[in-house]
């Protein structure tokens, strides 16, 4: 069970934690053309990187703030985990 | 009933940790024995001469003692009858209670006489992978015929029928250092950590502490390595920063430091108390893991090497110290190393002399020097070469070996009633590897030991490959130490006592006996799943050449006990045939867990009822005692139909809905999602959420709203209202009411902060009721005769806050059923004082309730969508929502909306159906063709998702989604359920069959 | 090539098993090669040998950075099933249904296909009527599948949770008959072997580190053991594909999550069928070794680790109990995981690429077992003609932007919501 550091209410085990995949994604901003393949990008396509991976933890069962984790695939690792406006402290 | 002579085994001493004072009875095979208590039930039968317990997987040989403990891999019994019945129980790992029932397993009729035994006399047919090789002919007769013969065959014990009577609980805890074994380098390292203040657990798979010291003759200060353990156990039971737990096993090591522990709670308990539960489950998050899990003795492969009798020789000298037990008193003991002579020098304790076969040269180790010392005569360059005893071993064929070991040059018969043999020591690595280390090859002992680790876990002592006391006891003391500091600023460092113990040589690397001269007996790596030297051979003959193929190839470490006598001696004869050094084979993964653990154990808690929890409105009482059938929806449970009478369930539905038409009925819609929206960005929000318009909906105001995934897919609907200029209330449907809430807050937070808003889940805080019907106004305006509600005072999709006596209550005008509706909001706890008030003044008006089935009829009628619709793969064209899809604005999921498929003129949409007889009811799950005779594949145009009998036109009524439906309009064609074996001609019609145009909501 | 028979092994039983020839050979890596099929799990063997048998490339070389069968055609549950919803998916893995039902006698090697059924109960009549719009897709298109009551189903697993105390009565099922198991690990080596006896060269322990692109097109592949030229490289790389793919610039809609599974220590026959628990993440069935084979679901966040967590083992095992409550007192002996290649509609990817000669078979999230054969197949077809098969034409990479997702579970682009 991985421990994941919500910024805001510190160490917790993982199931209070929903996972919210790719934090690397930037939804295309709202009212502007943007074209098919950018678009195809966002939705369906991803990194999917060996290693260091930027990810989202949402901490339902908890203090129900998003955040950004740092985490390692290979190992599951957590490097670092910040609030939505911060950037990794590592 | 038969009484055996017992105990006829027993040792003369008594420093064992039995209590002969208290004799228990229990049963084997039908038959009573007695033991002592501290009795394993494998030391019981021991004692009264019992070695034979069960039957191995394959050939079904006969099978016997092992081990002593979690390493066993023969003697598996079937423990306990009727419910508690369990198979595949280690005899080694069994406490002795009174009354105790076991039984030997995969044997019939039984264990002396087998019938299975055919599959050993035949085994020269059943080398390693036979079955990949044969039963293919005739092609049906592998299911059928050979398959079942096969599983008939395998499998081990019997798995019970019913639920388990025993309880099982989770525990969740925290410390700083977690010591997983009790051995001299397990209580070096808690006891300095402790004394340095750090919170620490120690935790004993066995009921007693000690490890090896319980069974080594050493001295540890001036003490012996005996009380040295139970002194340190005393020391930290009485420090209030440590938890000692007995008969607790770490099983699994996760990321992040989190370990997983069973505790054997009452199993060793004859009568235990009604609330203890039988295990328990521990999860441990460590700060830091000192593994000192110790050693785990390796058998040697020779001719027959499985017979009852033969077994290890640290388990033979467990039986005597521990369990004051003998294996039996015609002993030979073989070994490649030093410590077998510490079993020989019990047995001479014991006035038994027993046959010493070395396959060394020479050893001058002071353990054998002893030996020597008491005048026995040690056979060096010898070894075992076949046996003989069919149910138990009777006699050996030992054997001088040449200079190079690789073959017998004489051999002699010698009779024995046990063999005790040693092929060196295995470290307990698998925690370590579990936790991600990566193991090197240490060559002085021939094993893997921990080397770079992963996560925070220190092993020590013989788990490290240190088989020295001295060793155990520095690495224990200076680890516990050093790691505890992380914790504590005490630095408070504890001395390492001085301890003695004898010298010992090092050990020969051989595992495995050379074939005896003109004969091919089994010589057997992996005992339980019966994997022999030949097969690794054939295996390798065959290419199967990575250690994982061979591993898979011959199911060597593949049993119960994973592998932990056989892995390493497969290793190094893959290395030996390979010709490749042990490093480069490789080994195979250690997985968890690291004994087989009970699943009740892992489960804990959630079985039954209380498998997940169960939601009830506030309103449910009145349901139960109104003679509702309830219905899941989710984890909530609501009233389906109330039936009357003699009433079928169409019946009720019928009469439930036909009465929400004609006088006005209600319907418990407390499950529905609730979210509590504020903020002066909240309507901008809504606006980008839905994909409909919500700038300009007016205070005191709903609209109703459809939200859609980034794929375009529909997400939820629902109708959401204006509260004040700053607050909307939105609903979701039930089933999506968490993942609304977590996408908005998604949106909210992670995609545009910059938005002042704040979401709150209100499902819990709100109960409602739906009131529909035409009488619903005058039924309402009855129970709230200060507010209008007429169409000017309270038009449709409009709301309005009032009272209820003193309770404060809110009346949407919004309606589900296409009826003139209104739904009722209270604050939960009224929800049912709210429920009866409107029974109660609608009685009047011929009220009744309405349950999930005439709510569903309703709104199919309407042409509603709801969840069967809604199912994640429709997009709003799909369902009829086109209306709801603004234009001018963006909303999330709209760019996927042009996508080409999406657009395209043939897109399936909602349509209703009539079976042409205006009978026949059409099954939800029916798919429409055009030609019900067509032959397979027959293409589908559409599938039904609702269906409903209509009671507005008393005829059956369903709503499909179907390619170009729209242009299906007026044709016949064929819903067909080939699961049912039904075709119904239908005739295609408008979704909207009732009040097509609307009017009723308005009335 | 030895044949594998009953009189096969009598006779070399006679001769104590020492004339055996080996299941394949061990060669180095050759110059170069017509095809390379990149990944020598099962749907690499298989397509090696489709490519030879069907169309007659034999200078076929399989790449495997391990030992062959060592990922997902080796760790995964052993369940065979064409019992889908949509036509792109039925069609296809019912002529995977159909290869397996003469799989053994084709390949000479006894994957043990045994058609016990496979059940997926259903515990209210939503669930039912969902399964129905299943089950009736499936006999329109000439699959079987029947609708099971609570009644038969007690016959068939009576010592599931019928009692009054459940928390979801089970309502009744679907089953498709033909649905299965196999043995894993023999569907890989029976295809090594044939594909090996007709020339195709297995490398293992070869990781391929780069590929050799020029105007387009692929010329070879870097190896750890060397470079090896080639004009067709087929990835079969399951959960690596978007390692090999980064070399090759390209962005896919797949991510890699970890699914666990656990084995109950062997019991004597009791669970005829393959069940899926309609309520919970849970399926099991009883392998001939006796062993329960379970699984439920995803660990739920990208890993490439073959290793997962105890709270989904907890979670799955919890719904076990749940439909199964005589199992708590068996043990779970065993859990493992293997990385699955999610992708983002929970359909495979069978295409050509942007890359002349780079072919590419992936996106078989926790389903990619039972399309061996016939992902092997049209794989083999796809290469050798430069075209996709009608079977595969479905499974393409433009879906993700025409629309034409194909999306059975219908939870869109998160794998990890199950």
């Amino acid at each position: 069970m991985l421990e994941i550091r919500c910024p805001y209410c510190g160490k917790r085990s993982q199931n209070e934690f929903s996972y919210g995949g790719d934090g690397n994604i930037k939804r295309p901003t709202l009212g502007e053309e943007i074209n098919t393949k950018d678009w195809d990008d966002f939705v369906y396509f991803r990194d999917n990187p060996r290693g260091k991976h930027t990810e989202l933890w949402h901490h339902t069962s908890g203090c129900r703030q998003w955040f950004k984790a740092s985490r390692d695939t290979a190992t599951h690792e957590i490097f670092a985990t910040c609030k939505m406006n911060e950037d990794f402290n590592e | 009933m038969r009484i055996s002579m017992s105990n006829q085994f027993r040792t003369t001493n008594s420093n064992g940790l039995i209590n002969k004072n208290k004799i228990l009875n229990f049963t084997f095979n039908g038959q009573t024995f007695q033991g002592y208590e501290g009795d394993t039930l494998a030391s019981a039968l021991i004692a009264n001469g019992v070695h034979l317990v069960g039957r191995s997987f394959k050939y079904h040989r006969p099978r016997g003692f092992l081990g002593v403990g979690v390493e066993e891999p023969n003697a598996m019994v079937q423990l306990h009858e009727g419910d508690r019945s369990e198979p595949n129980i280690m005899a080694t790992e069994v406490e002795l209670v009174e009354g105790l029932v076991a039984n030997s397993q995969n044997c019939w009729p039984s264990v002396k006489f087998d019938i299975g035994e055919i599959n050993n006399l035949l085994n020269r047919f059943f080398p390693a992978g036979f079955y990949y090789k044969t039963f293919m002919w005739p092609k049906s007769f592998w299911y059928k015929i050979y398959e079942p013969v096969i599983r008939k065959a395998a499998g081990m014990g019997i798995a019970p029928l019913n639920p388990d009577p025993d309880r099982y609980e989770h525990n969740y805890e925290h410390c700083d250092v977690l010591v997983v074994g009790s051995g001299p380098s397990g209580l070096a390292s808690a006891l300095a950590a402790a004394k340095n203040g750090a919170r620490v657990i120690l935790a004993e798979d066995k009921a007693h502490f000690g490890g090896s010291l319980l069974n080594d003759d050493v001295t540890i200060g001036n003490m012996s390595g005996r009380e040295w353990a139970s002194d340190v156990i005393s020391q930290l039971k009485n420090l209030p920063n440590v938890v000692v737990k007995n008969r607790s096993q770490v099983f699994g090591y996760y990321d992040h430091n989190m370990t997983v522990m069973f505790e054997r709670v009452s199993d060793h308990i004859e009568k235990p108390s009604q609330y203890t539960p039988r295990q328990r489950l521990h999860y441990i998050r460590a700060g830091e893991v000192i593994v000192s899990t110790g050693s785990i003795e390796r058998p040697i492969s020779f001719g027959n090497n499985d017979r009852p009798g033969i077994l290890l020789a640290s388990a033979a000298r467990e039986y005597m110290k521990v369990y004051e037990t003998l294996v039996g008193k015609k002993p030979i003991i073989f070994t490649n190393n030093d410590t077998a002579y510490s079993t020989a020098l019990e047995f001479l304790k014991n006035d038994i002399t027993p046959i010493i076969l070395d396959t060394r040269d020479n050893s001058d180790g002071e353990l054998v020097k002893e030996v020597q010392n008491q005048g026995i005569q040690i056979r060096f360059n010898s070894g075992i070469a076949n046996t003989k005893g069919h149910l138990k071993i009777k006699s050996a064929t030992i054997g001088k070996l040449d200079s190079d070991k690789e073959n017998f040059i004489s051999y002699e018969e010698v009779e024995c009633d046990c063999i005790c043999m040693s092929g060196g020591w295995t470290p307990t690595v698998h925690l370590s590897s579990q936790a991600g280390n990566k193991l090197k090859f240490k060559e002085e002992i021939d094993a893997y030991v921990p080397d770079q680790k992963r996560q925070k876990e220190t092993a020590v002592g013989a788990a490290n490959g240190s088989y020295t006391l001295d060793q155990s006891l520095a690495e224990g003391f200076q680890v516990g130490f050093e790691l505890s500091n992380k914790f504590t600023s005490n630095n408070s460092k504890t001395d390492t006592p001085m301890s003695k113990e004898p010298s010992q040589e090092s050990h020969e690397k051989l595992w495995c006996m050379p074939l005896p001269n003109g004969k091919k007996p089994k010589r057997f790596i992996d005992f339980q799943n019966d994997v022999a030297v030949s097969d690794v051979e054939l295996a390798l003959r065959e290419g199967f050449r990575s250690i994982e193929h061979v591993k898979r190839y011959t199911t060597l470490g593949m049993a119960g006990d994973q592998g932990k006598t056989s892995n390493l001696n497969g290793l190094q004869y893959v290395s030996k045939i390979e010709k490749k050094i042990v490093p480069e084979v490789g080994h195979t993964t250690f997985r968890p867990p690291y004994t087989p653990v009970t699943i009740g154990t892992i489960v804990g808690r959630e079985v039954g009822n209380h498998y997940l929890p169960t939601r009830k409105s506030p309103i449910h009482k009145w349901h139960e005692e109104n003679n509702a059938v309830f219905v899941a929806a989710g984890l909530w449970v609501r009233p389906r139909y109330y039936p009357r009478g003699n009433e079928t369930m169409n019946d009720a539905v019928n009469r439930e809905a036909a009465n929400v038409r004609k006088n006005v009925g209600i319907c418990d819609v407390t499950t529905l999602g609730k979210i509590d929206i504020k903020g002066p960005d909240a309507p901008e929000f809504l606006n980008r959420i839905y994909t409909n318009a919500w700038l300009k909906l007016p205070v005191g105001k709903a609209r109703y709203g459809v939200m859609l995934r980034e794929d375009g897919m529909v997400m939820d609907d629902g109708t959401t209202s204006r509260i004040s200029e700053n607050h909307f209330h939105m609903t979701t449907t039930t089933a999506q009411a968490a993942n609304v809430l977590s996408h908005l807050e998604y949106y909210l937070q992670v995609v545009w902060p910059e938005l002042d808003v704040n979401v709150l889940s209100t499902t819990e805080q709100f109960a409602g009721v739906a009131v529909a019907g035409p009488k619903s106004r005058e039924l309402l305006t009855k129970m709230f005769p200060s507010i209008d509600l007429s169409n000017e005072g309270l038009p449709f999709m409009g709301l309005i806050d009032t009272k209820l006596g003193d309770i404060p209550a809110r009346i949407y005008r919004i309606s589900f059923s296409g009826e003139l509706a209104y739904e009722v909001n209270v604050e939960s706890d009224y929800g049912l004082h709210l429920w009866k008030k409107i029974m109660e003044a609608g009685s009047d008006f011929g009220v009744q309730p309405y349950g999930t089935e005439a709510l569903s009829t309703l709104r199919i009628e309407m042409g509603h969508v709801a969840g069967p619709e809604l199912d994640g793969r429709t997009i709003p064209f799909d369902v009829g929502l086109n209306g709801m899809v603004s234009q001018k604005k963006d909303f999330i999921g709209k760019r996927s909306l042009s996508k080409e498929a999406f657009v395209a003129e043939d897109r399936q949409t909602i349509v209703g159906l009539v079976p042409v007889d205006k009978k026949s009811k059409i099954p939800e799950g029916s798919h429409i063709v055009e030609n019900d005779k067509a032959p397979t594949p027959n293409p589908k145009l559409g599938h039904v998702s609702s269906s409903c009998w209509s009671v507005e036109y008393n005829n059956p009524f369903s709503i499909a989604i179907m390619k170009d439906g729209k242009k299906q309009i007026g044709k016949t064609l064929f819903a067909v359920s080939p699961l049912k074996d039904i075709s119904i001609p239908v005739e295609v019609v408008s979704s909207h069959y009732v009040d097509p145009k609307g009017e009723r909501v308005r009335s | 090539m030895q044949k594998y028979s009953i009189f096969s092994l009598v006779k070399n039983a006679l001769s104590n098993h020492k004339d055996w020839e080996v299941a394949w050979k061990d060669p180095e890596p050759k110059k170069e090669y017509d095809v390379v099929i990149v990944g020598g799990g099962g749907h690499g063997l298989a397509t090696a040998y489709y490519l030879a048998k069907e169309h007659g490339i034999t200078n076929v070389a399989i790449l495997e950075k391990g030992w062959i069968g060592g990922g997902n055609v080796g760790r995964n549950t052993t369940i065979l099933r064409s019992n889908y919803m949509f036509d792109s998916n039925s069609h296809f893995y019912e002529f995977g249904m159909k290869q397996w039902e003469t799989l053994s006698q084709e390949l000479n090697y006894n994957v043990m296909y045994s058609p016990r059924g496979i059940i997926n109960l259903a515990h209210s009549d939503a669930q039912m009527n969902a399964y129905a719009r299943r089950g009736n897709s499936m006999r329109l298109n000439g699959i079987d599948a029947v609708l099971l009551g609570r009644d038969e189903l007690k016959k068939m697993i009576p010592f599931a949770d019928f009692s009054d105390t459940c928390r979801f009565p089970i309502h009744g099922g679907l089953m498709q008959p033909r649905g299965g198991t196999a043995r894993h690990d023999a569907v890989a080596w029976g295809y090594a072997r044939q594909a090996d006896s007709m020339g195709v060269d297995i490398i293992q322990n070869c990781e391929v580190t780069g590929f050799d692109v020029t105007d387009g097109k692929v010329s070879g592949v870097q190896t750890s053991r060397g470079s090896i030229k080639t004009k067709k490289v087929g990835l079969c790389v399951a959960g690596s594909t978007t390692l090999l793919a980064d070399m090759l610039n390209m962005r896919l809609p797949i991510e890699a999550h970890v699914l666990q599974a656990c084995v109950s220590e062997p019991v004597k026959p009791l669970l005829d069928h393959v069940v899926t628990f309609g309520a919970g993440h849970f399926y099991c069935s009883q392998s001939d070794k006796g062993e329960m084979v379970m699984g439920g679901d995803l660990d739920g966040y990208n890993s490439y680790a073959q290793r997962g967590n105890m709270p989904m083992i907890q979670h799955v095992l919890t719904g076990g109990l749940a439909v199964f409550p005589n199992f708590s007192r068996l043990k779970m002996l065993r859990t493992w995981g293997g990385i699955m290649d999610m992708s983002m509609d929970g359909s495979p990817i069978i295409d050509k690429t942007h890359i002349d000669g780079v072919y590419l078979n992936c996106g078989w999230c926790y389903g990619g077992f039972k399309a061996t054969p016939c992902s092997g197949w049209v794989f083999a077809h796809t290469i050798a003609k430069n075209e996709v098969h009608e079977l595969n034409a479905d499974f393409n990479l433009e879906r993700f932007h025409s629309g034409k997702i194909i999306d059975e579970k219908g939870v869109g682009p998160k794998p990890w919501i199950g």
